[in-house]
């Protein structure tokens, strides 16, 4: 992970912009802002929490097994190594 | 072409697609064409549970206590969820091992088959501790027509793929008269079937089966039948994998980067794979007019399970590349993530009905020392 910078910004569109807080997953994140994020197993299985990347990168903590398309990310299951720009369904 | 237990011919596994190019002969797993299924076998089978581990003797007080209404509800899912793994525990085995052509996607099928297997045997756990005499409750399943339609909506796909395939393994291609009938055989054919088949699997286990999750947990919801919810959430963990596992075939497909030929296929019956999601939806709003046309139960009705089976569609048809055909935005039933979550669903020993993990136990902890006097 890269630590040039310290803290990422979180734009979910249509809904608020907000600082990545370091522990735990951008799920955990997002549900911290109130923000509601379909999910089900939160390991990365399952695909329930399948999220628009618009603009920026993650990196996954554990191996993703669900299905997912290349301009999707798995909240539950990675965090932001750059500002990111997402939109939730 | 017929179908050969151990195929001689030398092929590079490699270079073969899912499905309809050669019989897999040496089960390697050195490589992989698809690595995601050796990683979904890995997991799945991380996940090996018993039914016997959890203890479901509380539940035949609450059951007594349930009214009517609730008692036909909770029933009449057990009944369906039974039908469904009924189903699962067979078909993917019969319908696509013989038309596998890799290693890796042939012991997926066989290990996610195994697990289908594990929840029938749950259901005569959790029914044996409910009723004295289960088997009027499994004598229903075959009798019942709510059940049966859909039964036959399920199995249909499966039951053609089946038939077509041991026409085309014994007679080959070509037209075939069987019972009075014609049958055109081709690989095109052949590769359609099995396309219509695997999405009404993937809405199987990707809609069908959360119309029932949601019940039960809904009964878990006011602490009732809990036991019966712990296995539950053991079955629906597996079947997030499952899920998972027919959307990475459909969308490898779709993307074309499987069989050229699927890819086509997927064009050409994206109307045909909407319609079997469209019609699952609409059985599984019938069935929840069914289980509740004697009175509903706290937290939950028919209109809000209509609302979350839409819902559910929705995630579960974009994710094959289907849009999302419903209104509904929000999770109608929000508590229903909780259940789903793998964190939560881990047998804890001390709960255990049987003792064996206890034996293994001590048995380990017998060492050399102890033997030192011991001789034969
Ligand atoms: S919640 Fe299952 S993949 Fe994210
Ligand atoms: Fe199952
Ligand atoms: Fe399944």
């Amino acid at each position: 992970m890269s630590d040039k910078k310290e803290c990422f910004e979180i734009n979910v569109i249509g809904h608020k912009t907000f600082q990545y807080v370091k522990n735990g997953s951008l799920l955990d994140n997002l549900e911290q802002q109130k923000i509601e994020v379909h999910y089900h197993c939160r390991e990365g299985f399952c695909g329930a929490c399948r999220t628009k990347l618009v603009r920026g990168e993650v990196e996954y903590n554990t191996d993703p097994l669900a299905y997912f398309d290349d301009d999707e990310i798995l909240p539950c299951c990675c965090v932001p190594t750059s500002d990111i720009e997402i939109k939730v369904t | 072409m017929k179908y050969t237990t151990f195929s001689q011919t030398n092929n590079d596994h490699l270079a073969e697609p899912m499905f309809f190019g050669n019989p897999v002969n040496v089960a390697r797993y050195d490589q992989q064409k698809h690595v995601i299924f050796e990683k979904l076998i890995e997991k799945q089978i991380s996940f090996f549970w018993r039914p016997e581990e959890v203890d479901v003797s509380k539940d035949r007080l609450d059951f007594q206590a349930l009214t009517d209404s609730e008692k036909h509800i909770f029933i009449s899912n057990l009944k369906y969820q039974t039908l469904l793994d009924s189903i699962q525990g067979r078909s993917p085995n019969i319908a696509f091992l013989p038309i596998i052509s890799l290693p890796e996607l042939e012991t997926w099928v066989e290990t996610w088959s195994f697990f289908e297997t594990i929840h029938s045997r749950s259901y005569t756990h959790i029914l044996r501790n409910l009723f004295t005499n289960p088997g009027e409750i499994f004598d229903d399943i075959v009798v019942n027509d709510e059940i049966k339609r859909r039964a036959g909506d399920i199995s249909k796909y499966y039951d053609d793929l089946i038939f077509l395939t041991q026409l085309w393994q014994t007679q080959g291609e070509g037209k075939h008269v069987v019972g009075g009938i014609e049958y055109t055989v081709t690989t095109r054919e052949l590769k359609k079937k099995l396309y219509l088949c695997m999405n009404s699997v993937n809405a199987l286990e990707a809609i069908r089966f959360y119309v029932s999750f949601a019940c039960t947990f809904a009964f878990a919801e006011r602490e009732l039948m809990e036991g019966n919810s712990k296995i539950i959430r053991l079955i629906a963990r597996d079947e997030n994998i499952h899920l998972t596992s027919t959307q990475h075939i459909l969308n490898l497909w779709a993307k074309g980067k499987d069989d050229p030929e699927m890819a086509e296929i997927a064009e050409e019956l994206k109307d045909e794979a909407t319609a079997i999601f469209m019609q699952a939806v609409e059985q599984e709003k019938q069935w929840a007019s069914y289980l509740f046309d004697q009175g509903s139960m706290i937290g939950l009705n028919k209109e809000i399970l209509c609302q979350y089976v839409e819902y559910i569609a929705n995630h579960r048809m974009s994710a094959i590349g289907l849009g999302q055909p419903f209104e509904v935005t929000s999770n109608p039933l929000p508590w229903m993530n909780n259940y789903l979550n793998s964190d939560n669903v881990q047998v804890a020993p001390q709960e255990s009905e049987i003792s064996s993990y206890l034996v293994g136990q001590i048995d380990a902890e017998v060492s050399a020392d102890d033997l030192g006097d011991f001789e034969l």
